[in-house]
């Protein structure tokens, strides 16, 4: 059969990228611009701010896509691009040029959902994993447990009912001083200092179903912070460790339980914290002790990029799934 | 020469396919539906229509703003999308030189506004007796009394008796400027109220004409405004 070879767009956060990938398996290019160092000057990501640099960074990046992957535009066989769900300005930016760019190719249009794609990175590092499985999906916008019967479908199973663990790390990094984009800035910190000195609650909620909670992690880690201040105890790396450890084992040990309860025997980690060292530990070892077997993306995939999007799509692409010209974007999780 | 107009930088779209000599096709839409659900369409029937392709067309016109901060980078990222797969180039208009040139040939002051919320008008003052609009001052963004008592000193200074204002920005504060302006003022036809692809591809020829093409890897809206973030940083705000 023909290789196929996708463009895939991401424009759904912070992140403006464009990759090219064959047969949903490899990555010939992976560009990403990253506006980490604009948006860290307004402690988050300023949905405007990154709605401008989508506009004036796309066609650079994904020309700097084809470039890598010594393509010309008409070699590629479809335009794949995230729709849903994200920040809706910069969702439209990428949205918008996939669309005519597809359109002045002839080619088909593929949209894909940015959490679909996100899991799909593992796919693009292993070729083995056994369906069903459960998936986490861990990033600054989402905190969801999914069950995955094959590629493309997805039943969610549970979700964060208030801050989504990328954004407990990025407000309590905040908090402590640490600096933006939280995940890493803990993640460094607690390796420096040592979890259990000072306790912090492990919110399970009811622990017959998967919601996940937050708010209240992050208010306790501010609480205990403005304490040990005051009593001049305050050591910034064991608090970082604690809550890092804290927010780490709800995640995994909710994500053991549905993997339990589904009987399936595998686990897929996707999404930016996914890229966090003690996640990975942590849902390994447990995993391995219950025979489970657990797979997360390199960490260059963790992260927001466009060959998983563009990995996604082929799926769509072989069902002949194509999206209308006039197909929109989405802020929220329609369905999934 | 062929030119394609694109214009999403209010809530009205439109698309108009142009030669040298004549208006071929235009599609106009002031209802609802986003642009991003429309604006692709648009194009698609008026190219099909006209039984041709991007592929053919020697230039695409966009208007780059100032307007809606998301219709303008819609329309933006439409046109680097056709230009960049068909190797065709793009021209750039302001949205209020497009609105401007709906009442060409007038000898009034022409005042293109656009409703730019929090209580203020992105507008500017043109001549247009001539074959294309001259703007008399910068395009600003700017209270709607600010731009009144602007309006009449351009007026005064350039001996225009008459001054029309256009655009949607005209409609919120309808009765101000009619206190304002009194019977200097004018308003003209609900056909000519509105941004036109039409208007935009004629202003687009010209410039394809002489060559004043962008670089889509450089192009960006002209907002006008910072960012309401950029804007607070700016002030030591954040
Ligand atoms: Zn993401």
């Amino acid at each position: 059969m023909k290789d196929i070879l996708i463009l895939g767009i991401e424009t759904s956060c912070d992140e403006t990228a464009a990759a090219v990938v064959k047969n949903g398996r490899e990555i010939l290019s992976n560009i990403i611009n990253s506006q980490i160092n604009i948006h860290s000057q307004f402690g988050g990501v300023v949905p405007e701010v990154a709605s401008r640099k989508h506009i004036e960074n796309i066609a650079v990046v994904v020309d700097a896509a084809f470039r890598e992957a010594g393509l010309t535009y008409s070699d590629i066989d479809a335009v794949a691009v995230t729709n849903r769900p994200g920040l809706i300005g910069a969702l439209l930016v990428g949205l918008s040029f996939a669309k005519s760019f597809a359109y002045a190719l002839q080619r088909p249009l593929l949209a894909v959902n940015h959490l679909e794609g996100h899991i799909y990175a593992n796919c693009l590092d292993h070729s083995d994993i056994e369906l069903p499985a459960i998936c986490l999906v861990v990033s600054g916008g989402h905190t969801s447990l999914l069950y995955m019967s094959s590629i493309g479908e997805y039943e969610l199973i549970g979700q964060t009912r208030d801050d989504a663990a990328g954004e407990a790390f990025d407000k309590v990094a905040r908090f402590l001083g640490l600096g933006y984009p939280g995940g890493p800035a803990i993640q460094k910190a607690a390796e420096k200092g040592k979890s259990g000195k000072v306790v912090l609650p492990r919110v399970y909620l009811d622990r017959n179903d998967f919601e996940f909670s937050f708010s209240g992690l992050k208010t306790a880690s501010m609480n205990e912070w403005n304490k040990l201040k005051r009593k001049g105890m305050a050591d910034v790396n064991d608090l970082a460790a604690e809550f890092q450890a804290a927010l780490v084992e709800v995640l995994v040990e909710k994500t053991i339980q549905a993997a339990a309860k589904h009987k399936v025997r595998s686990v897929l980690m996707a999404g930016g914290v996914a890229a966090n060292q003690e996640l990975r530990n942590l849902m390994k070892n447990r995993g391995q002790e219950l025979g489970l077997a657990v797979y997360y993306p390199s960490l260059s995939l963790c992260t927001d990029n466009a060959a998983m999007i563009a990995g996604n799509a082929y799926i769509s692409y072989i069902r002949g799934d194509f999206a209308p010209l006039n197909v929109n974007a989405y802020p929220g999780l329609l369905s999934l | 020469m062929l030119i394609l107009a694109i214009d999403s930088a209010t809530p009205v779209a439109g698309v108009a396919l142009l030669n040298e000599e004549k208006l071929i096709k235009e599609e106009f839409s002031n209802y609802k539906k986003t642009h991003s659900e429309t604006l692709m369409l648009m194009v698609d029937r008026v190219l099909k229509e006209c039984e041709c392709t991007v592929g053919q067309m020697d230039a695409f016109a966009v208007t780059t703003g100032p307007g809606s901060f998301t219709g303008l980078r819609i329309g933006l990222a439409a046109v680097k999308g056709l230009s960049m797969a068909t190797g065709k180039p793009v021209v750039a208009v302001s949205t209020l030189d497009t609105l401007a040139h709906n009442l060409c040939g007038s000898n009034a002051l022409i005042c293109p506004l656009l409703d730019a919320r929090k209580q203020e008008v992105y507008c500017g003052f043109y001549d247009v007796t001539g074959t294309f609009p001259r703007a008399l001052s910068e395009n600003l963004a700017c209270s709607p009394a600010e731009f009144t008592t602007q309006a009449r000193d351009i007026a005064a200074k350039h001996n225009k008796d008459r001054i029309i204002l256009l655009g949607d920005g005209y409609y919120p504060y309808v009765e101000f400027f009619q206190a304002e302006l009194g019977n200097s003022l004018q308003i003209p036809a609900p056909h000519l109220m509105l941004p036109r692809a039409a208007a935009l591809g004629s202003l687009g020829l010209e410039k394809a004409r002489k060559g004043e093409f962008e670089d889509i890897f450089k192009l960006r809206p002209v907002y006008i405004r910072l960012s309401e973030a950029e804007y607070r940083l700016g002030r030591g705000e954040l």
